[in-house]
């Protein structure tokens, strides 16, 4: 028995080691990206600086990590809710239109969202946050279109010939049985909107894309590589939890 | 007690049931029988309003349906399907609480209930509790199914060709599982199948439909004997009709006492029906049986002759 339990917790352990490593690695990299110079240096050999240092690198990830968790958790709370709403008997003929919508919305590009957004929204963090919002939501409508979809006719019949309400029915069957998918549309949300969040730098969101913005105005490459590099392991890191997260619902 | 009164559904400009009336007694098992299309199921889900109907009424216990709360309604009634429509993330012991769970009864009363029932089933709670639905036969899923159905202990089960995707063997196991829980347990079953030889086998009261209307009820003897008109003839078997009714009668009805010197000969069960009677006296090239008990001791013969004979009845 107890050996049986040192096997579980052994199992547990290793397949939390990828987000704890790439974790790990981000953190590294923001408190000692100092220590990297000489490497820096080999990019920008005439610059006077190599490493960015017009603010701290951790308050940066910390802003990124901000605009993108509020903008994916109003995406998913708009993204699942609207789709929810138009597999219900009262909302099904807005369903073509929904999945439209979600699709336009991708297809739209977020600078352009942040060219409207600005004049309307002015400088700063909500624009990017709208723009994240609009072009994170159709992996998620269409991921829970699908999973919600793709359940077996039979079981909602049965459901509902049981007595289940409707409530009941998306609770305890349809939510649980589509989780898997619905996980997959907002893993794959996140991620993207952690790349294009950089580009709220442009309109005064301070943010990991600060240093790249600032690397291609003054043309230096070390920065855009720091900028990219943290970008990079929080994309990996994020994405890793995601993956730890999948197969226990499943 | 179900009674349907001049019922009638219609989708857009088709009619699928077409004023149709219908008294299915307690205790009874109603078999509604007919090829696709026919509104079988369609009335069958009437009944617990998966399918609200358009017009007259549908009483249960003497009350309009439409008076209780759609999802009070359901829960009196069992419903068994043919995709069974088990709950996939849910485990065997969990699927069969639903009805008892959703009624909020105490959670001892629930697994108690659990396990008398995957006995009755012959799903033995040790090895299957904890099971989940995609680890079972067909065969299995059904019992499951049928299980759930029966968990909070209604008076009114609705099956909806719930044995239609099984096996020729593993259907007339059910079938005939099915018969025996109904002996004991006495529910009013409302039975839906495409089978004619599942219909006759399992039917107290045949209901033959086709085009949303009742070609033909009664019990299936009355509709062999008797067919309403050469379309019910033909969908009770046409010509096979004569193997049909003997798949009905048992050799215990026609067997005559031993004579008084018995002569030895093959030796068939008095439950065993005058079918199979039939195919061994062909099998074997005999003209008479000797027809025995549950414990093997001879107790009368059947020739042919009596076999095809005259009816008794008539």
């Amino acid at each position: 028995m107890s050996e049986a339990t040192g096997i579980l917790r052994g199992g547990a352990r290793r397949r939390w080691l990828a987000p704890v490593l790439w974790a790990a690695l981000l953190l590294g990299a923001c408190l000692g990206m100092e220590s990297l110079q000489g490497l820096f240096r080999l990019v920008e050999p005439d610059s006077r600086r190599v490493v960015y240092a017009r603010a701290d690198f951790l308050v940066l990830l910390g802003r990124h990590v901000f605009v993108v968790a509020v903008a994916s958790l109003a995406a998913v709370a708009l993204g699942v809710g609207a789709a929810v709403a138009v597999t219900r008997r009262a909302g099904r003929d807005f369903l073509p239109l929904v999945a439209q919508l979600a699709s336009i919305g991708q297809t739209f590009p977020p600078v352009a969202v942040l060219a409207l957004a600005v004049p309307v929204l002015g400088f700063g963090t909500l624009p990017i946050i709208v723009a994240l919002l609009l072009y994170g939501l159709l992996p998620i409508v269409r991921n829970t279109l699908a999973g919600l979809e793709g359940i077996d006719p039979g079981v909602r019949e049965a459901a509902r010939g049981m007595g289940m309400t409707g409530g009941q029915l998306l609770r305890q069957v349809e939510l649980p049985l589509a989780a898997p998918v619905i996980l997959a549309g907002i893993r794959t949300s996140v991620t993207i909107n952690i790349a294009t969040a950089a580009i709220g730098a442009t309109v005064g969101a301070s943010n990991l894309g600060d240093p790249i913005i600032s690397g291609i105005v003054n043309g230096n490459t070390a920065y855009v590589l720091q900028g990219a590099l943290l970008i990079g392991l929080l994309a990996l890191t994020v994405d890793s939890l995601f993956a730890r997260l999948q197969p226990t619902l499943t | 007690m179900i009674e349907l009164i001049g019922v009638s559904k219609r989708f857009g400009q088709t009619t699928a049931v077409d004023d149709i009336s219908l008294r299915m007694a307690p205790g009874e098992l109603s078999v509604l029988v007919g090829t696709s299309g026919c509104g079988k199921s369609t009335t069958l889900r009437m009944i617990n309003r998966l399918i609200e109907h358009s017009d007259g009424e549908i009483h249960i216990d003497g009350q309009q349906i439409r008076g209780f709360r759609e999802e009070t309604l359901r829960r009196r009634m069992g419903y068994a399907i043919q995709s069974t429509g088990l709950f996939p993330h849910w485990t065997v012991a969990r699927n069969i609480g639903l009805v008892p769970r959703l009624l909020k009864w105490p959670a001892s009363r629930i697994h108690a209930r659990v396990e008398s029932l995957m006995t009755m089933l012959g799903l033995p709670m040790d090895e299957f509790a904890d099971k989940m639905p995609r680890q079972l036969s067909g065969g299995q899923a059904q019992r499951v199914g049928v299980a759930r159905a029966l968990a909070a202990d209604p008076d009114i089960l609705l099956m909806d060709e719930p044995f239609g995707a099984l096996d020729p063997i593993t259907r007339e196991t059910l079938q005939h599982e099915l018969r025996e829980l109904q002996a004991r347990l006495q529910k009013t079953i409302v039975f839906v199948t495409h089978d004619m030889d599942e219909a006759l086998r399992l039917a107290d009261r045949l209901v033959v439909m086709d085009q949303g209307r009742i070609r033909q009820q009664g019990h299936p003897l009355a509709l062999l004997r008797e067919p309403a008109d050469g379309f019910v003839a033909s969908l009770l078997g046409g010509e096979d009709r004569g193997l049909k009714e003997a798949a009905l009668l048992t050799v215990g009805e026609r067997m005559m006492p031993l004579g008084a010197k018995p002569l030895p000969g093959e030796r068939i069960s008095r439950h065993a029906t005058l079918r199979e009677a039939l195919s061994m006296m062909l099998w074997r090239h005999a003209e008479r049986l000797v027809v025995i008990d549950d414990q093997g001791m001879a107790i009368g013969e059947l020739s042919l002759r009596r076999l095809v004979g005259a009816r008794s009845h008539e």
